[in-house]
C-alpha cells in the first residue's frame, strides 16, 4: 500500500513537471499561429506572422549573423577542443590536472561574471572591436570546453591498439591522424559541432556584454523586441523557430547513432 | 641509449604542442587573463565619473557589502533564491528522473527527449514563454477571466516568488538529466541483492539507490544552483528589474553605469561564493562528479 502511494506520488510529481516545463511553450506555439496582434486574446488562425518573418529585413539580417557566428564559433571550437580532448587523454605532463580543471572554469562560472570579465578585458586591455572578433572569441571560449569533454568522453571508449598498430605498420604521425585517429575521433567530433552550434546560436548573456553596437544577433534582436513590447505575435512566431531548432538538432545526432549502429 | 630516451622524451613534448598547446594559449589569453584583470581592476578606487583611479582601495567591497543595503541584499537574496530554486528542483527533478527511469519503459527516450529540448533552446524565450502565459495581461489571466473563475486579474511577476518559479522553469532539466544518468549508471544486481538480504523498497531506496545517486545530485545541483547564483535575465524579465539579484549589479555597474570597479568588485565577490561552492561539492562529490555533467 504504502509503495503504491509513494508510485503516485512520483507519477504525480511527473505529470506535473512535464507539464510546467512544457505548458508555457505549447502555449506561445499556438498562440504564434494567432491573428490577434496583441497576444493574450484568440482571434482566429493564420500564418501570416511567419511570412512577416522571412518579410523583416532586420529579423532576417539577424538570423544570418547568428548563423555566421555559430559556424566560426562551431568549427574553430570544435578544432581546438578535439585536439585538447585528445591530448589530455593520451598524454601525461606537468599541469594536466590543473588545464582539466581550468578548462572546466568558463562554463561552470555563471555566464554573467565571464562575459563582464571579457567586456572589460576586450575593450581596456586587449582591445578587440566589440561585435564580430569579440562575440567569436568569447564564444570559443565558451564551448571549446564542451568539446574538450565530448571528446575526453569518447576517447575512453576507442580502441587505441589500431593507432599502435598504424604507427607500427610504418605510418608516420600526419599519416595515422589522418587515416585512424580523426576517422575514430569523428562521432566525438560530430557530437561536440551539434551542441555548440545550438549553444552559439542560442547564447544571449555573452553576446549581448561583447556584441557592442550594430552586431544584434537573434537572441539580441528577442531581448530588444521584448523589451519595447513590440509586436508579441511576431516574438512568438521567432519564440516557436528557437523551439523547433534544437529538436532538429537532436534528430540530427539520432539518425548519426542509427547510421553508425547499421555499419557496425 | 639515454640520448635515446631523451629523443622520445622530446618527441612527446612535440606532440604536446599542436594537442594542448592551442587550449592553453586560449585559456590563458581569455579566461584566466580578463579574471586576473577584474580582479585587480576590484581593488581600484572608482573615480568622480566612475571611471578607474590606479590606486589600490577597499572602498568597493566596502560599499557593496556593508554600505548601501540594497547592494548586500542582491548578493543574500541570490544565495537564497538559488538554494531554493536548488532544492525545489532537486524535489521535483529527483522524482522525475526516477520514473523515468523506472518506468519510463519503451517511452523512456520520448520523455527524455522532452527534457533535453528544452535545454537546448534559447533561454529568454523560455522566459518569455512563462511570462506570456502567467503575466498580466497573460494569457492564463485572460483565460480564467473569460471563464469567470477570477473577477481581477492576478498579477504575480515582479515579485520575489515569480523570479524563484522563473528560475526553476528555466533550470529545472538540468537538474534531471544527471540525476537520471546515475540512476541508469546503477547496477541492477545490487538492487535485487538489497531485497534478497531483506530490505523493504522504502529502505532500499534510502540505503541503496539514494547513496548510488549521490554524483548525480551533486551534478544536478552544480548545474541548477551556480546558474541560478549568478542569473541575470530572470529577475530582469520577471522581476521587472524591481528584485535585484547580484548578476543585475554587475550588469548595472558595467553596461548602465560604466562603473567599470564596482562591477568587478561585485564579480569577484560572486566568483568567489562559486568557487567555494565547487570546491565544497567536490570535496563532498569527488572530482568525477564534476566532470561526468559535462
Amino acid at each position: 500500500m504504502k509503495v503504491l502511494n509513494a508510485r503516485k506520488i512520483n507519477t504525480v510529481l511527473l505529470i506535473a513537471g512535464y507539464l510546467f516545463i512544457w505548458g508555457p511553450i505549447v502555449v506561445l506555439g499556438i498562440f504564434s499561429f494567432n491573428a490577434n496582434a496583441y497576444g493574450v486574446k484568440w482571434e482566429s488562425l493564420t500564418y501570416k506572422w511567419y511570412v512577416d518573418l522571412f518579410h523583416t529585413s532586420a529579423i532576417m539580417k539577424a538570423v544570418l549573423r547568428s548563423l555566421l557566428i555559430a559556424s566560426i564559433t562551431t568549427v574553430c571550437a570544435t578544432v581546438i577542443g578535439t585536439l585538447a580532448g585528445y591530448g589530455l587523454y593520451k598524454y601525461r605532463f606537468f599541469g594536466r590536472r590543473a588545464l582539466r580543471m581550468s578548462v572546466l572554469l568558463p562554463i561552470t562560472v555563471p555566464y554573467v561574471i565571464m562575459a563582464g570579465a571579457l567586456l572589460v578585458y576586450f575593450t581596456r586591455i586587449a582591445h578587440i572591436p566589440l561585435g564580430y572578433p569579440a562575440i567569436i572569441i568569447a564564444h570559443i571560449s565558451f564551448s571549446a570546453p564542451l568539446a574538450v569533454f565530448v571528446t575526453l568522453g569518447r576517447m575512453q571508449r576507442i580502441n587505441w591498439s589500431l593507432e599502435e598498430a598504424s604507427v607500427d605498420l610504418g605510418a608516420n604521425t600526419i599519416t595515422t591522424w589522418r587515416k585512424v585517429t580523426i576517422p575514430l575521433l569523428l562521432p566525438s567530433i560530430f557530437a561536440s559541432a551539434v551542441l555548440i552550434f545550438p549553444w552559439s546560436f542560442n547564447d544571449f548573456t555573452v553576446t549581448y556584454f561583447v556584441a557592442g553596437v550594430g552586431t544584434t544577433t537573434l537572441p539580441l534582436y528577442l531581448f530588444s523586441m521584448l523589451e519595447y513590447s513590440l509586436k508579441p505575435v511576431l516574438i512568438n512566431a521567432i519564440s516557436l523557430i528557437f523551439i523547433v531548432m534544437p529538436i532538429f538538432f537532436i534528430f540530427l545526432i539520432y539518425l548519426y547513432k542509427e547510421g553508425v549502429k547499421q555499419k557496425g | 641509449m639515454a640520448a635515446s630516451k631523451r629523443a622520445t622524451k622530446i618527441k612527446a613534448k612535440l606532440h604536446l604542442l599542436p594537442t594542448v598547446g592551442p587550449i592553453s594559449i586560449w585559456i590563458l589569453l581569455f579566461v584566466f587573463a580578463p579574471v586576473a584583470v577584474i580582479v585587480v581592476i576590484s581593488f581600484m578606487a572608482t573615480g568622480p565619473a566612475g571611471g578607474i583611479l590606479p590606486k589600490f582601495s577597499l572602498e568597493n567591497y566596502r560599499v557593496l557589502l556593508f554600505g548601501g543595503s540594497e547592494y548586500g541584499n542582491a548578493v543574500l537574496r541570490s544565495i537564497l533564491y538559488a538554494f531554493v530554486t536548488n532544492m525545489i528542483c532537486l524535489c521535483v527533478g529527483f522524482p522525475m528522473a526516477y520514473w523515468i527511469s523506472k518506468y519510463g519503459g519503451r517511452f523512456k527516450a520520448l520523455l527524455l527527449f522532452l527534457i533535453i529540448v528544452p535545454s537546448w533552446s534559447c533561454y529568454i524565450v523560455r522566459i518569455y514563454a512563462l511570462k506570456q502565459l502567467v503575466g498580466f495581461p497573460g494569457i492564463l489571466n485572460n483565460f480564467l477571466l473569460n471563464l469567470g473563475i477570477i473577477s481581477s486579474p492576478i498579477n504575480i511577476l515582479y515579485t520575489p516568488g515569480a523570479v524563484v518559479l522563473g528560475l526553476i522553469y528555466i533550470w529545472l532539466p538540468f537538474m534531471v538529466l544527471p540525476i537520471y544518468a546515475s540512476l541508469e549508471g546503477i547496477n541492477p544486481a545490487l538492487l535485487e541483492a538489497s531485497l534478497d538480504l531483506g530490505a523493504n523498497p522504502r529502505s532500499q531506496f534510502l540505503t541503496v539507490t539514494l547513496p548510488l545517486t549521490k554524483g548525480g545530485i551533486f551534478g544536478g545541483t552544480i548545474l541548477t544552483f551556480i546558474p541560478a547564483l549568478g542569473d541575470w535575465l530572470v529577475p530582469l524579465l520577471i522581476g521587472g528589474n524591481r528584485v535585484w539579484m547580484a548578476g543585475n549589479l554587475i550588469e548595472h555597474f558595467l553596461v548602465v553605469r560604466g562603473r567599470i570597479a564596482m562591477a568587478s568588485s561585485m564579480a569577484v565577490i560572486l566568483t568567489a561564493a562559486v568557487v567555494l561552492l565547487i570546491y565544497m561539492f567536490i570535496k563532498l562529490g569527488g572530482e568525477e562528479s564534476m566532470e561526468r555533467i559535462v
